[in-house]
């Protein structure tokens, strides 16, 4: 035919274009089909903007459901600059409304950003101006809920318990070690908007805020209450530095409550140094145990069978030679003949030098380490110090002497409590712990479960019982009799341990310090309370942290349903024998030999000189041992 | 006379309402946005259709061969056009070219009449040469040389998307009037080598030529467009988002109803609209080749295989662009795009396949 030609390539035309749509096709259908998810992805996160709504974080409470940290329902401002049209206009009113200058509320309403937050004026608003902004009806301006933490006891187990930055960041404590399960997931009112920022008339969906893991502690909130108020209280009488208190569960590590001075509140953490904030004392501050140390000493040598509390006798003259250095008993002239139980009973220096001696430094400080001491307890808390020991190539008859009453270590409280609960529990040491269980948000059912944690048998039951027992004696008859409770066996320990400043002691500076536990024969509770560098009073860790023990002790008989013992008991009972002291004149002496004369007594002063100048009772009164007598001192 | 491709003329009308359909669907946010009238472009469009439809039933009654006489003429006339729109105060610019006489808020564009000049001049000068082109000197390089010349006045405007259009049209007229096939080799190699000079010279080309294959190296500068088209098609899925319903018409896509509006009927209709969207137009292609095919007279032939040819490759170059595979060359979609002029002349066009159609032996 006469066209053919034509015809024939018109066709291949055709068919080339044909190819190409099918090729336009298969695009389309690559890009509709097999990238649908993708691109459906990118496209909605292109179209949708968010409104946080902030989650709950999860709720701190103590061993019995008791709230410690819960949260307040705030509302906070947002703005989505694009859709505010008259900025001038709602800038002055906003402006207005939260106090802050139009230039810088300007900055806010202008800012090139989907959404700008008013931080921190508009932040945890008051209903009032919430209410105001409201009425107002601007548009892009939102008022969304914003969760703000709250401590409801404020000071309250403060340190342990920590506090959240201005976003709900937990930054100490439990806080911020547990911050990721305390942190909830944040929901949002997600609509779509155009390219302005407008928002489309579409369906709004809104997204479910995910609260956080609620935390049930080892606390038990109403022995914190007693500690708290025992530390405030020991602040009133005594102004010292720092105050420490623990109560431990001696039989699973766990921390029933823990406290020290001074503190803060957690509500309001911006008015206090970093120092204040940070430094959990009970776990944190390392010093010289003094006499307490004298129960792993005491422990040792029994376990060792280096001594026989009854039968092996001491001489005590007053001090004792070692290696050309002269160390010293407390007590001026010494105790004289002692059992090693008396010795324990007084507390006497020399008497644990001698067990320090037979036990040898290697097996001490075996023992040592194995009590925890040098090391970290591992408790479930930040900032925990280490302690320091000597290093043992280090240590000579001098070290090996002074490391048995309890000086050149230094350990922190939470070792000793640790410790002493592993000497009186029947010999087995636990890691502290304050968390008990994870809870879940909505049910509030364990999500996880913690559980004591044994890390070795350190002594014999039977040489737990010994220890009991003497530390028993040491309240009832010798240096401990003021955490005496009538009807309840206590055992306990005191210390007074110098301060060691740039190398050197310190004068008139102490941590006097007091462990006991409750009930002897069968511990239920340790308590551990130090005070350091109490003011106008014999710094004895007998007269000073005793008491506070002792209080502690006694309100712990009805929470924790200690019963009283009926006769039977490890050894045969016996009520303090009280003495009556006649009281010397001491009128017109120095401060330091007025001491001295009142030996065995509490003293309180007033006044700065260095001479008495009046006291009360008066000489030739006669007054209990332990009981207070006052003195007036020149200015 | 027989009766025109009544095939042809129902898909025309069908495809020109759904077009006008979807300007307003692309441009009402933006209409509203821009003059506080969501109908703004959807009535400049109308008015163009109506009269387009007018001039199309008045040509397709008129017989073509008055084209064959008046073709120099018509030529002249679209090349003084092109000249004119050039200078500034009597053409105006829009989106960065000098292609436009405006007259008051319509345009025209002389390079739209242009590209219908030359196909029609080509179409006659290859009945009236057809000895010579086997002759490359003699035959092919003298159309060559006007179809060069205008394509130069097109890029001083610039408009480089009918500038191809005319070019490839006039390649596709020679290619179907038998020109060897070497021609076209040649053809293609000297035009690589030219992409290769031109890229040479402005080495940035190249990445901006290649943003096309991936688009999201430069989100928000060459890869912009392309990106905002696919986030229109791939949500569309199958069965799209629904009438109206496109979201990346809320200022994602700019211009919505123009270049891209194929990404929005992709959102709205899904895979399903783009199917019968493509078999339209293959519908209005394929009945205009075989208008070609049928016809008696050679000029015809040329005529409608030219206007069809034409359109053919304006669409391809406009649906490859918006699903991505060529780069972006800024061409409208015939019959769906914002455009009057365009329009106008499409349909113009259409007039005059249609009444080649009438004179087809059955």
């Amino acid at each position: 035919m006469f066209f053919k030609h034509i015809h024939i390539r018109i066709r291949i035309v055709f068919l080339i274009i044909v190819f190409i749509f099918i090729l336009i096709i298969a695009k389309v259908f690559y890009i509709q089909v097999i990238d649908y998810d993708k691109l459906n992805n990118y496209a909605k996160n292109l179209w949708s903007r968010n409104l946080p709504i902030e989650a709950d974080r999860g709720i701190i409470y103590d061993r019995n459901g008791v709230e410690l940290a819960n949260n307040i329902t705030t509302t906070s401002l947002v703005l989505i600059p694009n859709q505010i049209k008259d900025k001038e206009d709602t800038t002055k009113k906003l402006a207005e409304i939260l106090g802050v200058s139009y230039d810088e509320m300007y900055k806010h309403v202008s800012k090139r950003t989907s959404i700008e937050r008013v931080h921190p004026e508009g932040r945890r608003l008051s209903y009032e101006i919430a209410d105001k902004i409201d009425s107002l009806k601007l548009k892009g301006v939102y008022l969304v809920k914003e969760s703000k933490r709250n401590y409801p006891n404020n000071n309250y187990l403060a340190h342990t318990l920590g506090y959240v930055g201005i976003d709900n960041q937990g930054l100490s404590g439990i806080e911020l070690q547990y911050d990721k399960y305390l942190t909830g997931k944040s929901g949002a009112i997600k609509y779509l908007s155009d390219a302005k920022g407008n928002k489309l008339n579409l369906s709004e969906v809104y997204e479910q805020p995910q609260d956080g893991i609620n935390i049930n502690l080892t606390i038990n909130y109403k022995l914190q209450e007693v500690l708290e108020r025992e530390l405030t209280n020991a602040v009133k009488r005594y102004n010292p530095d720092h105050v420490i208190g623990i109560i431990m569960d001696p039989n699973s590590g766990e921390i029933l409550a823990m406290s020290s001075r001074p503190d803060f509140d957690p509500n309001n953490y911006q008015k206090y140094s970093k120092e204040e904030l940070n430094r959990n004392l009970p776990i944190w501050m390392t010093y010289e145990p003094g006499s307490t140390f004298k129960i792993i000493t005491l422990s040792t040598a029994l376990q060792e069978n280096k001594i026989d509390l009854y039968k092996d006798k001491f001489f005590d003259g007053g001090s004792i030679n070692v290696d050309g250095a002269r160390i010293k008993c407390w007590k001026h002239g010494g105790h004289g003949e002692e059992t090693f139980l008396e010795v324990v009973e007084n507390s006497c220096n020399p008497g644990f030098v001698v067990m320090g001696q037979k036990i040898g430094k290697n097996t001490l400080f075996k023992y040592i380490r194995n009590f925890g001491f040098g090391q970290k307890t591992g408790i479930d808390l930040n900032g925990e110090s280490n302690g320091i020991l000597f290093s043992l190539k280090n240590v000579g008859p001098v070290e090996l002497a002074t490391t048995s009453f309890g000086q050149g270590v230094s350990v922190t409280p939470i070792q000793q409590i640790t410790a002493v609960s592993a000497v009186v529990n029947g010999g087995i040491l636990y890691q502290p712990y304050i968390v008990k269980s994870l809870n879940d948000p909505e049910t509030n059912s364990v999500i996880k479960k913690f559980n004591k944690k044994r890390i070795r048998r350190v002594i014999s039951k039977k040489t737990s019982k010994e220890v009991r027992m003497a530390l028993e004696s040491v309240v009832t008859n010798g240096t401990g009799r003021n955490a005496f409770i009538d009807g309840y066996r206590v055992g306990g320990k005191t210390g007074t341990a110098q301060k060691v400043n740039n190398g050197v002691y310190m004068v008139g500076n102490y941590i006097t310090s007091f462990i006991g536990f409750m009930p002897a024969n069968n511990p239920k509770i340790v308590v551990y309370i130090a005070v350091d560098n109490a003011k106008g009073i014999t710094q004895y860790g007998g007269t000073v942290a005793a008491p506070i023990a002792k209080t502690i002790l006694k309100d712990s008989i009805d929470i924790l349903s200690i019963k009283k013992p009926k006769g039977a008991s490890e050894k045969e009972y016996q009520p303090a024998e009280k003495k009556y002291i006649t009281i010397p004149n001491v009128i017109g002496l120095e401060r330091k030999d007025a001491i001295e004369q009142l030996k065995g007594l509490n003293i309180e002063y007033s006044g700065s000189g260095n001479t008495v100048v009046y006291q009360t009772p008066k000489a030739g009164e006669r007054i209990l041992e332990g009981e207070t007598v006052k003195l007036m001192l020149n200015n | 006379m027989k009766k025109k491709d009544m095939v042809l003329f129902v898909s025309i009308i069908i495809i020109s309402i759904f077009g006008l359909i979807m300007i307003y669907s692309a441009s009402n946010i933006w209409a509203e946005y821009k003059f506080n009238d969501p109908y703004k472009f959807v009535k400049n469009q109308g008015l163009f259709l109506i009269i387009g439809l007018i001039m199309m039933n008045v040509i397709s009654k008129i017989d073509y061969n008055i084209y064959l006489r008046k073709s120099n003429k018509i030529l002249l006339g679209c090349v003084i056009l092109l000249i004119l729109v050039l200078i500034p105060g009597i053409g105006t610019v829009r989106n960065g070219s000098r292609s436009w006489f405006g007259i008051g808020s319509f345009g025209i564009q002389p390079s739209e009449f242009t590209k219908l000049a030359l196909i029609i001049f080509t179409s006659k000068y290859l009945c009236n040469n057809e000895r010579e082109l086997k002759d490359i000197k003699k035959g092919v390089l003298p159309i060559l040389i006007i179809t060069l010349f205008i394509f130069g006045l097109i890029m001083l405007q610039p408009d480089f998307g009918t500038g191809v259009i005319i070019v490839m049209s006039i390649i596709g007229l020679m290619f179907v009037s038998g020109v060897d096939f070497s021609f076209f080799i040649k053809i293609g190699m000297i035009g690589i080598v030219g992409i290769v000079g031109l890229i040479a010279i402005a080495p940035y080309r190249l990445k901006r030529i290649l943003s096309f294959l991936n688009p999201w190296q430069d989100p928000l500068g060459s890869g912009f467009q392309i990106i905002q088209s696919l986030y229109a098609i791939g949500p569309g899925g199958i069965f799209g988002q629904g009438f109206g319903k496109s979201f990346q018409k809320h200022f994602y896509l700019p211009e919505p109803q123009t270049d891209f509006i194929f990404s929005i009927i992709s959102e709205e209709f899904g895979f399903m609209g783009i199917i019968i969207v493509s078999v339209l137009f293959l519908i209005i292609i394929y009945r205009g080749f075989n208008i070609a095919t049928r016809c008696n007279d050679k000029f015809g032939k040329y005529l409608a295989f030219g206007i069809t040819f034409s359109l053919a490759f304006q669409t391809l170059l406009n649906l490859m662009v918006v699903v991505g595979l060529i780069p972006v060359t800024g061409v409208t979609l015939p019959f769906l795009s914002y455009g009057g002029s365009s329009l106008l002349i499409t349909l113009c066009s259409m007039g005059i396949l249609l009444n080649v159609s009438s004179y087809n032996k059955m």
